[in-house]
């Protein structure tokens, strides 16, 4: 049993990418726990459990959060997408997802769901994101592979398919 | 396809959160492990009560060091036993494993655990414990049982001492025009692989184990795991997925011996041991952490005369990691040149601190650190540029390095590899010195040889499909360098096939695929690839006998171009792959021939060990040579350095992949920023680290890149080498702290030997050389 549950339970509902859902948490699940050990969906890290390396990153209500620190029960009501719930039901990518395979922003592949969530929460709230922002917001994401060189240049990439899908 | 760079083979799957890492593998029944530390640095364990511990709900087992006595393990020097036996020797050390069906509870039942320690005095580095009257940290040092080759000296803390002799020291510094003198730091640095540690065992009777491991070396933990409980090793199953990360953290025995040991007590079940962040860094293995001495001699002419080198490891509680970083850290104690008159000595110590193990460059950044700071101040006493006394004493065709080895052609070209970095460097002129900023480049010299197993060896299947693409199955772990696709490229351009149609086995299984030794030494390339050539090569000569058999016509006269075998007399005359592939039918519905499955293996043969007493001799089975650059800003104000371009140029052999290869000199770059700038594990006065967290430990972020990296690749073919490809990935992270400290050097003036560079202590080395001037 992977997911333990203490005396406060409760049952929350929520979309979980695009399909509604129920589960049973207490006061000590982590959003993080519940989507990888409940719902089975691998794609979000733990990489610190402190929210500082953002492997965790799953978008909620449109913003993206660490869920390694974010407690299931702030799921109630709303809406989460994980790095399972961008593309098509054909395999077909997301531009950001697109843009890191050509982009070569991809080495051990550890950080990427997160990154890549941050970067969808940020494109589709500010398609036209300067390089500036959008390096404030892959501060908060930590990778060793990369140097990030390849990393800012696929979501600079992502961003002008993003905007050139738009014309 | 070699030269070209094909997109990931793997990249799918990552960027959409289906690769497997081992956390993800979820098995049924799974129990938990959960483990106490330390917290005490060195003490004997007086008693331990767990009575409180047990009573918790979910608990299974809790187990102690009296679980365990004798069972020690390792790869060279077996001087760990899974939990701490009697005392501890560092804070992070194991002292009790809980089993519990959820890591929650067994954390809990963690914390209620009672010991009682008599706490001994300790010493966190290797200066403090060589002196007279330090602790002892193993009793039983020379005891152990250990792999030829090491020399622990009986009675203290030193476990093994490299030596290395070469001409008269003594002598020759009195031959000397100039002389330099200095001590050095290099601080224990973390791995902080973003995935970690993580290891599921499950015992299926007595006589049998299967392990899922984040490891490096899948091989290694068998035998390591066999020999520990007395197993065969057939019967040891190691299985493999993607590793996030590796960097040397991953490789030899980390928390299997520990995972497997626990899980023996909850037969038949999975027993999962994931390391929390924080105990990645108190009991994982740490990297680097050397005080060293260096005097070297120069003639007037510039040549390097004389060399005295001592490098002292601090090398943590346990050896067995250790014991070959500090091997390799003597062997290029002299660096990338020539010196005639050499003495060194690579010394490692027990300390009370965590132990280190494989870090990207093994041993030759801690050693280059030394001697490519050291050159450059020789060169500013004979009024030499850095360039020019480097040119000078480079190791090329005919010089002799520290090992005794004759240098040949095929080893590379050091002096076309600052010729590109200078030229990048030096293409503008240095920006002119301001109220605000001060500006300095320097450039440092590098070579590397993969330390390895005398025997180790790469294994390789190539099997084709009915429709004729092709199975390769491989042991090499994929931990983000890249390795299945230039793998792919090599086999798609040795068959002359699509890289489409090649699939490299993505899970290793040691029951199933073939030997490895492990992936570690940037060899993966170079060895895989030459084994996974010769299974091409066989099953090319496989796919000819096929389809000689088919046509009746002798081998000797068909070409296989990819698609189909035909006469080359009449090209007319062929027959497809798929028909072949899997054996032929005949018109008449006989079979004919065979399924193709090639197979092929490599070995690096002729490495010997060095001779004890010089600590010379054919020790290294081959060289890659580079030079590394920096331009850097330092802000008079802050003491803070800005790192305006960061270059490299590694003589590669043949580049397989560029834009792979370039990623991973980016990213070897950044480790070294990361090593040069902010990265250094410090301890408190009870030995306990105090930025065990990726807060306080400070990996470089997005906002640390560099204004510029650039990537140069000098291409001398390796002529046993892949297509001509040699080792390069280790590489880019070995010279950038002494490239950076060369260019401190250079815009202030102030020579530092010690890293980080922090701005305080870049304030304060300005200062005191203002004060000089005034």
């Amino acid at each position: 049993m992977d997911y333990c549950l203490n005396e406060n339970v409760k049952i929350i509902s929520f979309t979980l990418n695009n399909k509604k859902v129920k589960a049973i948490i207490d006061d000590k699940t982590t959003l993080l726990e519940l989507i990888r050990n409940v719902f089975g969906l691998m794609g979000a890290k733990e990489g610190c459990g402190y929210g500082k390396c953002g492997s965790c990153t799953v978008i909620m209500n449109g913003k993206s959060v660490r869920s390694c620190i974010t407690k299931a029960s702030k799921a109630e009501g709303s809406e989460i997408v994980t790095i399972e719930g961008l593309g098509g039901d054909d395999f077909s990518l997301d531009p950001i997802q697109e843009a890191f395979i050509d982009g070569g922003a991809v080495q051990c592949g550890f950080c990427t769901p997160g990154i890549i969530m941050t970067l969808k929460a940020l494109f589709t709230e500010n398609p036209n994101a300067s390089e500036e922002e959008i390096k404030k917001a892959l501060k908060g994401h930590l990778c060793r592979c990369t140097g990030y060189e390849t990393i800012l240049k696929s979501a600079l990439l992502a961003k002008e398919r993003i905007n050139n899908n738009k014309k | 396809m070699i030269g070209l760079s094909p997109s990931r083979k793997d990249a799918f799957e990552k960027v959409t959160g289906r690769a497997v890492f081992t956390d993800d593998i979820k098995l049924p029944a799974t129990l938990y492990a959960k483990i106490l530390r330390a917290g005490v640095a060195h003490a004997e364990i007086l008693s331990i009560d767990v009575s409180e511990a047990e009573k918790v709900e979910g608990v299974v087992k809790i187990l102690t060091g009296s679980d365990c006595k004798d069972l020690y393990f390792g790869c060279c020097i077996k001087d760990m036993t899974p939990l701490a036996v009697d005392k501890v020797r560092h804070a992070g050390d194991a002292v009790c494993a809980v089993i519990a069906d959820s890591e929650r509870a067994g954390q809990e039942a963690v914390k209620k655990i009672k010991v009682e320690y008599k706490i001994l005095p300790h010493v966190l580095n290797a200066l403090s414990a060589i002196a007279p009257g330090a602790p002892i940290i193993h009793e039983k040092n020379g005891e152990y049982s250990s792999t030829p080759g090491f020399y622990p000296e009986k009675g203290s803390n030193i476990y093994h001492r490299y030596k290395q002799r070469r001409g008269n020291t003594e002598k020759a510094f009195s031959e000397c025009e100039a002389i330099v003198e200095a001590d050095f730091e290099y601080p224990l640095n973390a791995h902080c692989a973003m995935e970690p540690h993580c290891c599921i065992a499950q015992w299926e009777g007595n006589d049998r184990v299967k392990i899922w491991s984040s490891t490096q070396g899948p091989f290694v933990v068998r035998e390591g795991i066999a020999s520990m409980f007395g197993l065969n090793m057939s019967n040891v199953e190691v299985f493999v997925n993607f590793l996030g990360g590796g960097f040397g953290c991953k490789s030899d025995l980390i928390i299997e011996p520990l995972t497997a040991f626990i899980a023996k007590f909850v037969p038949g079940r999975p027993l999962k041991l994931k390391l929390t962040r924080k105990e990645v860094f108190t009991s994982s293995v740490l990297g680097r952490g050397i005080q060293g001495k260096i005097k070297l001699g120069a003639l007037k002419d510039g040549t390097l005369h004389a060399l005295e080198a001592k490098l002292y490891f601090i090398s943590g509680a346990y050896a067995d990691m250790g014991c070959n970083v500090v091997q390799a850290g003597g062997y290029v104690a002299s660096g990338p040149y020539e010196i005639k008159n050499i003495s060194a000595d690579a010394v490692g110590v027990y300390t009370n601190t965590p132990p280190i193990g494989a870090f990207r460059g093994y041993g030759h950044p801690e050693a280059h650190f030394m001697i490519e700071r050291s050159v450059d101040m020789i060169a500013s006493k004979l009024g030499m540029s850095p360039s020019e006394i480097r040119r000078k004493n480079f190791l090329c065709a005919g010089k002799v390095n520290g090992l005794g080895q004759v240098i040949t052609k095929d080893n590379g070209n050091l002096h076309a590899c600052l010729a590109q970095v200078e030229k990048e460097l030096f293409a503008a002129p240095l920006p002119e010195n301001n109220e605000e900023f001060i500006y300095g480049r320097g450039i440092a010299a590098l070579m590397k040889t993969p330390m390895m197993s005398p025997n180790a060896s790469s294994g390789a299947y190539v099997k084709l499909a009915d429709d004729g693409s092709v199975n390769v199955v491989i042991s090499g772990t994929e931990m983000g360098q890249g390795l299945h696709t230039v793998i792919a490229q090599m086999v798609a351009e040795f068959l002359n096939i699509p890289i489409e149609k090649v699939f490299v086995s993505k899970i290793i299984d040691t029951q199933y695929s073939p030997q490895e030794w492990q992936t570690v030494a940037s060899i993966s390339t170079y060895r895989v690839g030459n084994a996974v050539l010769k299974a091409c090569a066989d099953a090319k000569a496989k796919i000819l006998k096929n389809a000689s058999l088919y046509l009746q016509i002798p081998e000797t006269d068909l070409s296989f171009d990819g698609e189909k075998v035909y006469l080359i007399s009449n090209p007319s005359i062929f027959i497809p792959l798929k028909k072949l592939a899997i054996g032929a039918v005949a018109p008449d519905g006989r079979a004919i021939g065979d399924p193709i499955i090639g197979v092929g293996s490599h070995i690096c043969r002729g490495v010997e060990s060095p001779n004890p007493e010089t600590g010379t001799g054919n020790s290294a089975p081959q060289w890659t040579f580079g030079c590394q650059g920096a331009e850097i800003a330092v802000s008079l104000k802050t003491g803070k350095i800005k790192i305006i371009n960061i270059a490299t140029s590694i003589d590669a052999g043949k580049v397989i992949n560029p834009e792979l290869a370039r990623i991973q000199m980016i990213g070897g770059m950044m480790m070294g920023i990361g090593s040069s700038l902010t990265e250094e594990i410090l301890f408190d006065d009870a030995g306990q680290i105090k930025n065990a967290n990726l807060n306080t430990y400070k990996i470089p972020t997005i906002d640390d890149m560099p204004e510029k990296y650039s990537v140069y690749f000098v291409e001398t073919p390796q002529p046993d080498g892949p297509f001509g490809a040699r080792c390069i990935a280790e590489h880019p992270a070995v010279s950038v702290p002494p490239a950076i400290l060369n260019a401190f050097y250079n815009a202030s003036g102030a020579d530092i030997c010690k890293i980080p560079l922090t701005p305080s202590l870049a304030l304060a080395a300005l200062k005191s050389k203002n004060k000089d001037k005034s």
